[in-house]
Parts: C-alpha cells; structure tokens; sequence
C-alpha cells in the first residue's frame, strides 16, 4: 500500500488551475490522478472540473483530457477504453463525472458501462448539487439542504428529499469494485484509488467532495467537513469488492448530525423538526452499515442568528 | 464637491465598469446603481461578464444610465467610470483602459487618490471599503461601501437613492437587517471618500494573448503542450496562471514545528506545496496560493499560521 | 463477386472491408439489420472490430465520438429517433473534426411514429458539421460507405459522414451488389492515421471549453473544410471510377440532361424510379432530365447553377417539409440559384413513406413542363395528398 510518504509529487493537474479557493474537487482530482499516474486518459463530462482544468487554450491536465457533453461519461470511457484495447494499449481510463452527472444526467450511461462490466474506471465527485450551473438541487442534494431550486422559502424550506443511495445502485450492476471515498481519510482514500486501479472492470470510486460556495463554509474547512461527515454517519466509508461489503473505516460514538449541518451554510435555516428527521435518516443508514443501533438524542438547535445566504454572490460567481 | 456635477441628462448616457474579483459582488454592486438611478427617474442596464473563472478570479460587470432607454446591448468599452473593488487588480488589470479623459476611477484602497498610480494622471476617488465592509458587516464583501464612494465622486447618483436600492435589494434577499447594514456601509464610505488625482507612472504591460486565426488554430481545437509568444498553451499550460492575487491570506510554517507528516502537502488543492526531497522539507510556491487555509486548518501541530497577503 | 443482399446488408459489408475498429450500436428499425451483420461478422471472426452494445444511440455516438479521439477508425448506422436521440453529439463530432462514419436507414421522425422512409430525420441535422450524401441504390449504398471513409478522413475534410439509405425501400430490399475484394478496398483506403489523439505518451486535450475569443475561428475552419469537401468528394469519385469502374458523379449526378430542357431534382430511390419515367417522356419528345442531388451538406451550389443553367424549369423533389411551405431541399436550391431567372417549383411526395409511384413523378414534370410553358403553377405542390388536387 502506498503511503503518504511515497506518494507521487509529479503534479499531473497542475497548480494554476481556476477551481475555488479550497476546493474538495480540485483536491480530489489531484490526489487520484497522483495514484493513477501518466497511463492514464480523462474523461470529464460538463462539470466545474472541465472549466477550471481546461479553457482553451490552457489546461491544467498533463493526461490527456477529452469532453463532449454532460450525460455521457459511461459512454464516452466505453468508447476510449475499446479503441486503446483495439490498439493494444493499456491505458487507465477514468472519468471524474459531478453527481449531477452521475445521479442524474448521466445515470443511463453509466449504468450500461457498469452492466457491460467494461474496464474502466469511474470516478463520482460528489459535492450533491449541481455546481457549475450555480448551486441547483440533483439527486445526491441531501435532506434539508437549501440549493437555489431548493430556496428557503416561506412555505417550503430546502430539499424535501432524502439522498439517493447511489451505492447500492451501483453495487446491483455486480461489478468488481465499487468503494466510498473522503479527502479526510488520506490512506484510505489512497489506498481505494491504487485497488481501483488494479482491478479489471467496471469500477466506481465514489469520493465526497465539499464545494466552499455551495456548501456555504469556510474554504479552510473542507477536510474538517468531510471528517464530520463521516463521524456523523452522512458519508459512510466502505467498499464492496465482489459483492462483498466491507467498512473501511468505522467512526467511534457517532456524533449528532448537527455538528456536521452546522458547519454550513446551506443547512443554516434547517428546523428542529427536519434536523430530527434527518438524523433519524442518518441513524437508520448508521445501523444498516455498521450494524448497531446508535441514535443518540437530537439536540435543540439555536436559531439562526439571521436568514444566512450570500446567494448574489455565488450566483456571481457560477453564471446564471 | 463632485467630479462630474451634470445631471445625466445633460451628458448623455454614463457608463460604468466595475472590476471585482469572484465573490466580492461587482455584479451585485452594478444592479444596485442601475435600481437606484431608475428611482430617479432615469433608465439604466446592468449586466455581467462572466469569465470561465470561479471564486477569486477577476470579474467585470457594467452599469448604463440615460435620461431615454438604452438600446445599446454590447460591453462597456470607453467608460466614464471605473469602479474597483480590490485593489490587487490593479497590479495585473489596466483598470483604466478605455476610460474617457474626463472620467473617474473609484478604488477600494488605504491609499489617498495621490498615493495610486493608475499609469495616468486621472480624477480618482479612493476609500478603504474593505475596513469599512469588515467593521460593519463583519466580512470583506465591499460592493456596498463602494457605491457609496460612487455617489460621492461622480454625483450621478444620490446617496439616499442608493441607501433605498441597497435595503430593498439586500433585505429582500438577505434579509432587513442585512439590508440596512449595507445602507449604512455606504453611507459610511460616502462619508469617507477621499478625491483627488491618480499618479502616472507606471506603465502596465497588456497581457499577452494567443490569438490564432482560423486557419492556424489546431484542427478541431486540439491542443498538444505547445510555447506561443504569449506563453503556453495546451495541457499543462495553467501552470503560467499566477493565482496569487485572488489570496487575502497566505500560509506561513513554522519549520521547527513542523513533522513533515505531508498532510497540507497532501490537502493542497492548488498543489502549490511541494516536498523537497532531497532536504526532507517542504516548500510552498506562494504564486499559486489561493489562500484557502486548508493546510493551516488541518496541521496537526499548528506549525501553519494564515498571515494577510497584503497590508 | 456478385451477392444479392439487402441494402442494409450492403453497407454492412461495406463497413467489414474498411476494416473499421470500433463499432457503437443500438438497434432501431430499419437499421437492425446493419449491425446484426456487424456483430455476426465480428462473432464470426471475420471482422476484427469491437461491437460495442450500447444502451441508447446518444451513447453510441458518445463512444464513438471517443473511440475516434483516441484514434479508431470507427462506424456505426441508426435512424429517425436514434438520430434525433444523438443530436447534441452529432454538434460535438464534427467540430471537433472526429471522421465517423454512420450510415442513417432514412426513417419519419415522429410524431406521430412511422417507421417508412421520410428525410425529417437527417434534415434537421443540416447545421451540426456532418456531411450527409443519399444513395439511390444498394451498390451505391456499399460503395458510398467506402468512399465516405475516405472523404471523413481526408487531411483536408477531417468531418464526420452520414450516408442515407431509404429505410425499407433499400434496407430491406434485395438486389444484385458487386462486392469489391479487400485487397482492393485496402489500396483504395489507407488506414486513419489521425495527428493529434489521446494518448498518454502525447497528451492532447480534446473539447475543452473554449472562450468567444477562439470559438469564432474554430466555426470559421469547420466551415472551411465542408467547403473543401467538394473538391475532396469530387477527387474520390474520380479514383473510385478508375479503380471500380463505377461513377456516381460526385457531388451530383445527371441523367439525360445534356439536351435536356426541363429537369427534377431528385434524391435517394426516387431517382431511380424516375429514370424510367424520363426514358418514357424521352419517347414521347419531351426534353426532360434528371439532376440526383447526392451530397446535401457540403451543398452543391456551383455544380447545381451549371447543370440547370439551360433549363426552361425546374422542379424539386422534397421527402420532407420545412413548415413554412416548402420542403428543406427546395428553400436550398433557391438558395443556390439566386439570381436565376428559371422557375423552381417544389414537389413534396413520399412523406411517411408514402410510395412515390411513376405517376406521381409524371405529374412533376407535367407541372415542371407547364411551368416551362409560362403557365402559372403553384410553387408548392403536395403530390398523391388528400385534398385539393394539383
């Protein structure tokens, strides 16, 4: 297993690069493609990670980098993939698709490359909205989180559904590897990255990925958030190699979703209420990975001070 | 005293560009002037330029104001007057390109008009929106404050038509109290605006660009790693990309402390830490520090302190 | 060898002797039948291809768009909703110059669904880049699936290729087809030698997002290589004709139009047909000839204004209507002839693949003729269509 020690320091998505201040992407991709190194070729379907890795004619990629449209990652690594086989070339064919490419748009196309059980790997970069397009609600937008198509307003508050659990449907597809990853957790997510690498087949890495702007948080707190994240059950970290599932890494006492949700913006406005309901989402999915039952008592949550949102700004920021 | 004491109807139309970076609202700032000058009675657009950059990246954004409509849909290029709500543009950004003879630069800066130099000696009005954007909304977000620096110096606007838009816009999104904060950060700027003339030293080189035409822009727009006379192109390229200016902070290690457990080497999004191994030791390359703080953040021995970038 | 196939199956074995790497596909009728030969010939051993099964035609066009990036030589066919299904990528491939070759069984676009032969479906993939050509038989069909390799891949064209078969009335129809030798395919084509592909010993960044500083000379060169497509089209012809001994004209091909003083413009089966209906008028001394429109994009403009440049009239057929009156190929062919004096009149037949009988193609020309003549006719004509008679 590789160690933090032996890591690459051969940066094959250079500095430079136009990605937010502390951006959970930017780290993500970084980290992985120093895993996979140079035999390796992208696939990066319409995301933040096409603008701010590319805009001709810069690029931050020294792998080559190819992009046609949003819906079809499953695809395009399909297509890739066949022609190096046909050539005769190895080479590890990866694609680094948002949620909303994912769980949404593209889930038909990744599902028939899972299905196909082709020899690629597919990377989720999950920060559970759509971003690029300025913060708007996809399937993997968590319970409660405010998104600019899921406003505060004064009769419906936030994302009124809960998560998809795209683990499982990956998982269904029987496909060799599929693995949860957190920035937070460096040898485990190296250590995911170099098993995906090396295993042949479709393979999944699924990595949860904060966004500084649509999460509303502090950028100095990325890796903070993710490691909350995991120590409050909202992001699980498992594999599951043939079927087989596996935690990799299980959290002590789980603490209350609320030191998580607090840490952000987005679920500033959330009422006692859904934050009772959603942890007790977060403990049922507690119980079900770790098999215990650990629902500790919901805490009252102090109003927030004023209705937080900077919204013009990220609005700003992202386009119309 | 006002730069430009005509009403608008007399001058024709006025045009405004504001230079912000990503995040410290120009586009809100310019949708402010265009509300307040239509309570006046006068027609106004507003409108954004978006770049393909996020958070931090320079930003453009336009305001017009006639007494009639405004049909002209195109970008602003021979302001009346600039607006800058950071001066760490003016170190890359020839603020002042275009603007009329006659016309203003409003720059968020400590500095009094005399102390900045816009490469030509020009009306300027300075006021430190930052410190003022700090203290009364407790965050640099300085697209209020200047405003107020701009009813001030160009007399365009009144400050009181200002305060209305801001509490309007700014409490029907973020609420009252928000909107009023804001009204009073304007306020206070306007109050504070120092006016004078720019210096001219300085002579900004126009950042080189690589602009082929059609018959030598690679087939189907496919890059290879590539040297133009502006600089790189092609994979890897971003590298001639310096950052630098969209950090307000920057780490500092402390080496004594510091155990090279490689964590903020690790953390670094922007990969701008770099491991030295033949010392041991680490290094980070400050042109390409966003100042997101991650490394401080996550150093398990404290050995990294944010510091401002720029005093 | 001569073998009495399908037209489907003409192009399928057109597609086995350009040796072509990867193949994307995803069934609809009436394409099914090109890539069921497809995948037989790669499970057969006889093409060494990868037959990719893929979940829906925006995904094929997706791989495909891929496999070529990365240097394949690669092919697929769809139709009607398929084709519309991949619209957004057809817009991806051709600017980003990636020489694929899909062959497009001609087929209604619904609504409301049909499965017969109308060219809704590829006219409204006019803007996207690719090249499209229409063929009027089997022959042509496997003929034109080889030279489309060559046109796609020629330095100077570099564009996708869309050759359209009339669904049913050539995929599923048998006829005569001289099927070359591969040794003689393989001195006809080279194999595709792209410059810049992904591959990490040479990393090339293909798609990015691109500013509005450099988007304006990128459209700018994509226009400039279907204009140099003519030429490229023209070139091939004339080394298919030495080579095979068949010549289909190139751009467009005439018939009987040397004297000729009244002309249809044709495309696809209907061409045949009408073949036989001008040897008839021939008969009868009327001077009429026939102009088969073969290459839609790039469109033959110079070609067209010197074919009709003796004509009395001149009419149009359209498999398809624009709504706004007339069918998209009669508004091109005004288009081309500005500032001729001739009259055009459009006859719009054979919508929903509606049979397009002899009589019908009569009627064109009696009402191209009267047009001839100086008699007012209506400029546009719905043939064999209740209602109002023409």
């Amino acid at each position: 297993m590789i160690t933090l020690k032996e890591l690459s320091d051969v940066n094959l998505f250079t500095a430079g690069h136009t990605a937010c201040p502390g951006c959970g992407v930017a780290m993500s991709i970084r980290n992985a493609i120093r895993v996979l190194g140079k035999d390796t070729v992208v696939y990066v379907p319409a995301s933040c990670a096409v603008v701010f890795g590319t805009t001709f004619p810069y690029g931050a990629w020294k792998v080559p980098f190819f992009h046609t449209a949003f819906e079809n990652t499953g695809a395009c690594l399909t297509g890739m993939q066949a022609a190096f086989e046909k050539k005769g070339k190895k080479v590890n064919v990866v694609g680094f698709a948002g949620d909303g490419g994912t769980y949404d748009i593209g889930l038909q196309s990744m599902s028939g490359a899972a299905e196909r059980n082709d020899d690629v790997l597919y990377i989720c970069l999950d920060n559970e909205a759509y971003m690029n397009t300025g913060i708007q609600r996809s399937g993997g937008t968590p319970f409660g989180a405010w998104t600019t198509t899921t406003p505060v307003g004064k009769n419906i508050q936030g994302n009124r559904r809960f998560k998809k659990n795209l683990g499982d449907i990956v998982a269904a597809h029987e496909i060799p590897y599929y693995a949860t990853l957190s920035i937070g957790q460096p040898l485990d997510f190296i250590r995911k990255v170099e098993k995906a690498k090396n295993i042949k087949g479709f393979r999944f890495l699924h990595m949860f990925t904060p966004c500084i702007p649509g999460w509303k948080m502090d950028p100095a707190r990325t890796v903070e958030v993710t490691k909350r994240a995991v120590e409050s059950g909202m992001w699980t970290l498992y594999e599951i190699e043939n079927g087989e599932k596996k935690i990799t890494y299980k959290p002590g006492k789980m603490k209350s979703v609320r030191d998580y949700l607090l840490m952000q913006g987005r679920f500033r406005h959330m009422s006692d209420e859904d934050i009772k309901t959603l942890q007790m989402w977060v403990c049922k999915k507690w119980n079900l990975h770790y098999k215990e039952k650990g629902a500790p008592e919901v805490c009252e949550i102090e109003p927030p001070e004023e209705h937080h949102a900077v919204t013009e700004e990220h609005r700003e920021m992202h386009g119309p | 005293m006002y730069f430009y004491p005509a009403p608008v109807n007399k001058k024709g139309m006025f045009e405004v560009r504001f230079h912000g970076r990503g995040g410290q609202g120009a586009v809100m700032a310019a949708q402010t002037l265009a509300e307040a000058a239509v309570n006046e009675g006068n027609y106004a657009v507003a409108f954004p330029f978006f770049g393909a950059e996020r958070r931090g990246a320079p930003v453009l954004a336009f305001t017009r104001i006639d007494s009639k409509k405004i049909f002209s849909k195109t970008q602003v290029y021979n302001p009346d007057c600039v607006v800058v709500l950071d001066d760490s543009l003016l170190d890359t950004i020839d603020v002042v390109s275009g603007l009329k003879p006659e016309g203003i630069a409003i720059i968020n800066s400590k500095e009094k008009p005399e102390d900045i130099d816009l490469g030509k000696i020009i009306n300027t009005a300075t006021v430190n929106a930052t410190s003022i954007a700090l203290e009364i909304l407790k965050a640099p977000i300085t697209n209020t404050a200047i405003l107020g620096a701009f009813a001030k110096a160009t007399g365009i606007i009144k400050i009181e038509s200002l305060e209305g838009s801001i509490k309007r816009k700014f409490g029907e999104k973020l609420g009252a109290k928000v909107g009023e904060r804001n009204a009073l950060a304007a306020r206070t700027a306007y109050e504070k605006t120092l006016m004078g003339k720019s210096r001219g030293v300085k002579k900004l080189e126009a950042r080189k660009q690589w602009l082929p035409d059609y018959q030598e822009i690679p087939i189907g727009g496919a890059l290879i790693e590539g040297k133009t006379e502006a600089g790189l192109i092609g994979p890897g390229s971003f590298i001639e990309n310096k950052v630098s200016g969209w950090a307000t902070y920057r780490p500092v290690r402390d080496k004594e402390k510091c155990t090279m457990c490689l964590l903020c080497w690790f953390y670094c999004p922007e990969g701008t830490i770099h491991r030295i191994s033949d010392r041991g030791d680490l290094m980070t390359n400050y042109d390409y520090c966003k100042g997101c703080g991650v490394c401080a953040n996550e150093c398990p021995v404290d050995a990294i302190k944010m510091v401002r970038a720029r005093v | 060898m001569k073998k009495v196939i399908t037209g489907d199956h003409a192009v399928a074995i057109g597609a086995k002797l350009c040796r072509v790497e990867v193949v994307p596909a995803f069934p609809i009728t009436p394409q099914t039948l090109i890539i069921e030969h497809i995948a037989d010939f790669v499970n057969d051993g006889e093409l060494d291809a990868k037959f990719l099964t893929m979940e829906s035609e925006h995904s094929v066009m997706s791989a495909a768009a891929a496999a070529s990036a990365v240097g394949a030589r690669v092919f697929t066919a769809t139709s009607s909703q398929g084709l519309a299904f991949m619209h957004e990528m057809l817009y991806a491939t051709a600017p980003l110059r990636l020489p694929i070759v899909m062959a497009n069984a001609s087929r209604t676009l619904g609504g409301p669904p049909g499965i017969w032969c109308e060219y809704n479906d590829s006219m409204g993939c006019r803007d996207s880049g690719w090249l499209q050509l229409y063929v009027e038989d089997n022959q042509e069909a496997m003929d034109m699936v080889i030279q489309s390799f060559r046109i796609a891949e020629d330095k100077r064209v570099l564009l996708p290729v869309m050759p359209c078969l009339d669904g049913f009335v050539l995929t599923h129809t048998v006829e005569p087809v001289d099927v070359p030798q591969q040794v003689e395919i393989d001195s006809f084509l080279p194999p595709y030698n792209p410059d810049i592909i992904l591959d990490p010993a040479r990393p090339a960044m293909i798609g990015t997002f691109m500013p509005a500083e450099y988007i304006m000379e990128l459209r700018r060169q994509t226009a400039g290589a279907v204009e140099s497509a003519k030429e490229v089209i023209q070139e091939i012809n004339r080394e298919f004709t030495k080579k095979f001994g068949r010549d289909y004209g190139g751009l467009i091909d005439t018939y009987r139009m040397d004297d000729a003083d009244i002309a249809l413009i044709t495309m696809g089966t209907v061409t045949s047909t009408t073949r036989e209906v001008v040897d008839k008028l021939r008969q009868n001394g009327q001077k009429a000839g026939i102009i088969k429109l073969r290459f839609f994009r790039p469109f033959p403009t110079h070609e067209l204004k010197k074919a009709v440049s003796n004509l009395s009239a001149l009419g149009v057929f359209d498999r398809s209507i624009s709504y706004h009156g007339g069918g998209p190929v009669y508004n091109e062919v005004l288009s081309a002839l500005y500032g001729m004096t001739i009259p055009v009149i459009d006859h719009l037949a054979g919508l929903g693949g509606r049979d397009v009988t002899k009589e019908q193609i009569m009627k064109m020309f009696e009402l191209t003729q009267k047009a001839a003549n100086g008699v007012k006719v209506n400029e546009i004509n719905w043939h064999n269509t209740r209602g109002e008679t023409v």
